[in-house]
């Protein structure tokens, strides 16, 4: 579906409704207004983003936990994409990478915290990027299986393992499995630089809210916008460094982007087709208790239950883990002093997290959308209710009822 | 001593009746948890005192009361009742500890908690039937008043209910208390004087009859039980864990000492018919329990099912049987106290107790972890999980039980197995699952709200490991209450050793070379 709607990014080109004369102004209005009310079950939902609101409705608590938990998630994709990015320059093609959480700088202070898991889950960054390598999606991902990636490695194979015969032979006989460990090494890179304007754009949001810049979730979902309209062609390169030598693996020349092939790939790995994992969802893949195929799966971010958040080793509870260290003290204190205090805090910040991430959602469903949200033209409006009522579909079991109304 | 035991929460009572009337609860309640902790105290300095070696009653006290009655101010406990008289020393602690801090005249509910202490120990260590009989009906007001005005929302009739049959129970009781003395001809109360007198067997069997509808009633047994679902699920959760953890051990207990040890020619003839008594109810109480919502419900039957195992173990006589029964009054006691506990805590907390409407509730950020895996504890302990206090209760109780009674034994058996039925059912349900929305946002539970069930759970540990700590206190006196009054009797009366099952004889003959060494 995302594939589908793969186009030139329609906001660069349209005019916005604040620049709208006072009759054009009126006749938009009066167009929306003809246009006949949705009878899809996210009705509601559709409606406020045609009017220019948000998929998560606005309110000062909304807002606040949105800011606070995105400058959180900021701080935590800092580390995520700085990891990230030093595993797949400075580990590639290593098999055995036993220090690759401490991003170079190893010392038995760091190890023995590291043991102690007072530290970054990293896991986590490496379940994402898992997960974009399974579902794929994206000119990053085709490039993958291009003869010109196999060519562009073979070289750093050969440079890798130039006194190591036993693997060349074993190369030659598996001749899939080295570069199978460089692609991922490529999807580690490409998550890592996607974080790395992520993680600027959440930390720039907040800085803006504490300036007084940020009001509504509106002004939320225009930041992150904005954001991804600026950095959307960005491009993603990859040179890793082996002992003293750099190997351009994926070139700038492949056009290879932040926005369509790595943010879109993202979203809907991450966001919306996830992975069932033991402790969230009990599964037997053998009785069809999960979908047949990969692009009908439904357990991503804005799918996932906060509730069962709190076991060890699960995914989401990783990242909530995370984030609890990052907190902004207003958010913090909200949190203190509702329900269970600290106790129940993982949930808490889980769905906080879940209402960000609609947010985002919602940037990314008006960037990709047809036309933008305020033409004044039915034509256009039909369209775009059409992509509406397409992309909302896939909402039905996901948590947007729950977070629009306030569950 | 045992005087000093009634004294101090006279004493407490006396003390909350003079404090003023506008105190904060909480202070009310570490008045009594004061007085309840020294009368605890003072029981187990008692305890080390025990001489487990010794049968009989021990730190007896005598004094004539009313002469023209015949009543005497008897005191003395043995290895029968010690052990109940502890148990009833801890729970009243953890009653009071369990209470709301915040309930409705608080001044009044801990006076009534004492008394009711009172009753209790004063019916354990009586020594004189009618002394007995007074402190079995003191421990009545109190409940009464405990169930009418803390209660749920049909209190009232669940406090009238049980008012009525513990009423019968009492008339039953009377009548066969004076019956024994009439027929006795004696112008005493006094254990020892009853039980050295032997009643032929049709006096005892009538007397015996109204003995066990009068405790039938207590224990609860079926038909007389449906007070017990009642009271407990319209009884607050101190309440309930008193009534099931002590009170309605009053019924066992008197069945041990009076219909066991004063009619043993009766017994041992309606033994066959006690030991399908307690199968039946036992098995009654189980398929009840699986068929309720109402997790107090749940336990209640789960009680009535479990007390029918005493029942069995005292029907079969054996000296293991004997000590089977007391094992499981006090394994029962504190399994029920902790089971009740954490029903009163998720009551608490999601204002529910219906199985259907609960769900997930060991959620570890949003539900009720703890209490939740306290409750997977106490479940096993009832199941008879080795390790637990529940295992060498019943493993005695059927090691006892089945030479003499084969067939009940192994339907109480099927009884047991049915209680992890219903048990887990429960457990699976309340517990297990994602937590419900409704359910998400359900206050969270202090360590104050844990920590009576902590105790309770680290006894049922403890005990299921050292069992010998709950078995020492009875072994002496197992001989002491079988065979005083089993040689004559057996040897006068033949009609007893024909009536009853053959495979009791053994027993009674193993225990008779033992008496004749002593």
């Amino acid at each position: 579906m995302i594939e589908a709607a793969r186009s030139p990014f329609p906001l660069l080109a349209s005019p916005h409704l604040a620049l709208l004369s006072l009759p054009q102004l009126f006749q938009t209005i009066m167009t929306v207004q003809t246009l006949q009310p949705s009878k899809h079950p996210l009705a509601s939902a559709i409606h406020a983003l045609e009017s220019g609101e948000a998929l998560l409705p606005h309110s000062e608590r909304n807002l606040v936990e949105v800011v606070g938990i995105l400058k959180s998630y900021g701080d935590v994709l800092d580390a995520y994409s700085i990891n990230l990015n030093y595993i797949a320059d400075h580990q590639c093609l290593v098999f055995f990478p036993w220090f690759k959480y401490f991003n170079g700088e190893f010392s038995v202070q760091k190890l023995l915290r590291h043991w102690w898991h007072d530290r970054i889950n990293y896991e986590y960054a490496e379940y994402c990027m898992k997960g974009m390598f399974w579902h794929g999606g994206g000119g990053l991902d085709a490039y993958l299986d291009m003869a010109e990636f196999h060519q562009r490695i073979e070289p750093l194979i050969q440079y890798k393992f130039k006194y190591n015969p036993i693997i060349l032979g074993l190369h030659k006989l598996f001749p899939e499995f080295l570069p199978e460990l460089v692609r991922q090494m490529c999807l580690y890179s490409g998550l890592g630089q996607f974080w790395r304007v992520m993680s600027d754009m959440f930390l720039s949001l907040s800085d803006r809210y504490d300036q007084g810049e940020i009001k509504t979730i509106p002004d939320v979902v225009q930041h992150i916008l904005d954001g991804l309209v600026a950095a959307a062609a960005n491009p993603i390169t990859y040179s890793p460094t082996v002992g003293k030598s750099s190997f351009e693996i994926i070139p700038e020349s492949q056009g290879i982007t932040f926005l369509m092939d790595t943010a879109v790939p993202y979203v809907e790995a991450i966001f919306f087709r996830g992975t069932p994992f033991p402790g969230t969802v009990s599964y037997n893949a053998q009785a069809y208790q999960i979908p047949l195929y990969q692009s009908d799966f439904a357990y991503g971010a804005l799918y996932a239950d906060p509730l069962p958040i709190g076991g060890s080793g699960i995914p989401p509870t990783q990242l909530m883990q995370d984030m609890r260290h990052f907190l902004p003290d207003y958010l913090h204190e909200i949190y203190r002093t509702e329900g269970r205090g600290e106790t129940d805090l993982r949930v808490k910040i889980c769905e906080s997290f879940q209402k960000s991430m609609f947010c985002v959602t919602t940037a990314a469903l008006k960037g990709l959308a047809p036309f933008p949200m305020d033409t004044p033209h039915p034509a256009e409006q039909s369209q775009n209710r059409q992509y509406l009522e397409q992309w909302m579909n896939r909402f039905t079991t996901s948590r947007l009822s729950q977070v629009r109304g306030g569950i | 001593m045992l005087t000093t035991l009634l004294l101090l929460p006279l004493a407490g009572i006396l003390v909350l009746w003079l404090l003023p009337k506008d105190m904060a609860g909480e202070r009310y309640q570490l008045m009594a948890m004061v007085v309840a902790i020294a009368s605890f105290a003072l029981a187990l300095v008692l305890g080390w005192q025990f001489d487990v070696t010794q049968p009989g009653f021990q730190f007896t006290e005598e004094r004539v009361w009313i002469e023209t009655i015949a009543l005497t101010y008897q005191l003395g406990v043995d290895g029968l009742s010690f052990p109940l008289l502890l148990l009833n020393g801890l729970l009243t602690i953890i009653a009071i500890g369990a209470s709301d801090r915040h309930i409705t005249r608080p001044k009044f509910y801990y006076i009534l908690i004492l008394l009711l202490n009172i009753g209790v120990v004063g019916a354990f260590s009586a020594r004189d039937i009618l002394l007995f009989f007074l402190f079995y009906e003191l421990e009545v007001i109190p409940l009464y008043f405990l169930i009418a005005i803390w209660g749920g929302k049909r209190r009232g009739y669940a406090a009238t209910k049980f008012l009525i049959y513990t009423v019968f129970s009492s008339i039953f009781l009377l009548a066969a208390f004076l019956g024994l003395v009439w027929a006795s001809g004696i112008s005493s109360f006094s254990y020892e004087d009853l039980r050295s007198h032997t009643l032929s067997l049709t006096p005892q069997l009538w007397l015996l009859g109204a003995l066990l509808i009068g405790f039938g009633i207590k224990i609860p047994f079926i038909p007389f039980h449906t007070w017990l679902p009642d009271a407990h699920v319209e009884a607050s959760t101190p309440v309930s864990v008193l009534l099931a953890g002590v009170l309605l051990k009053l019924g066992t207990y008197g069945l041990l000492r009076f219909g066991f040890g004063f009619f043993l020619d009766a017994w041992t003839y309606l033994a066959p018919w006690l030991a399908i008594w307690a199968a039946v109810s036992a098995l009654y109480g189980a398929v009840c329990a699986i068929a309720q919502q109402d997790m107090k419900k749940v336990v209640a039957y789960s009680s009535i099912a479990h007390m029918a195992f005493i029942l069995l173990a005292t029907a079969a006589s054996t000296h293991l049987s004997i000590i089977a029964a007391v094992t499981q009054m006090v394994s029962h006691g504190l399994i029920s106290a902790l089971l009740f506990l954490l029903v009163g805590v998720v009551y608490q907390k999601t204002g529910s107790r219906d199985v259907t409407y609960l769900r997930g509730l060991l959620n570890p950020e949003r539900g009720l972890p703890i209490i939740g895996s306290l409750m997977i504890m106490a479940v096993m302990a009832s199941s008879g999980l080795p390790g637990l206090v529940g295992f060498p209760a019943e493993f005695l109780v059927f090691r006892g039980s089945f030479p003499v009674f084969p067939v009940p034994t192994l339907l109480c058996m099927v009884g047991t197995g049915l209680t992890a039925v219903y048990f887990l059912l429960m457990v699976n349900k309340v517990f297990f699952g994602r937590l419900p929305d409704y359910l998400a946002k359900i206050p969270a539970v202090t360590w104050g709200d844990r920590l009576p069930s902590l105790i309770m759970a680290a006894l049922v540990l403890w005990f299921g490991l050292q069992p010998g700590w709950i078995t020492r206190w009875i072994e002496a006196d197992v001989t002491y209450l079988m065979g005083e009054p089993l040689a004559p009797n057996m040897a006068s009366s033949q009609l007893s050793a024909q009536v009853a099952s053959p495979a009791l004889l053994p027993e009674v003959v193993a225990i008779a070379p033992t008496l004749g060494d002593d």
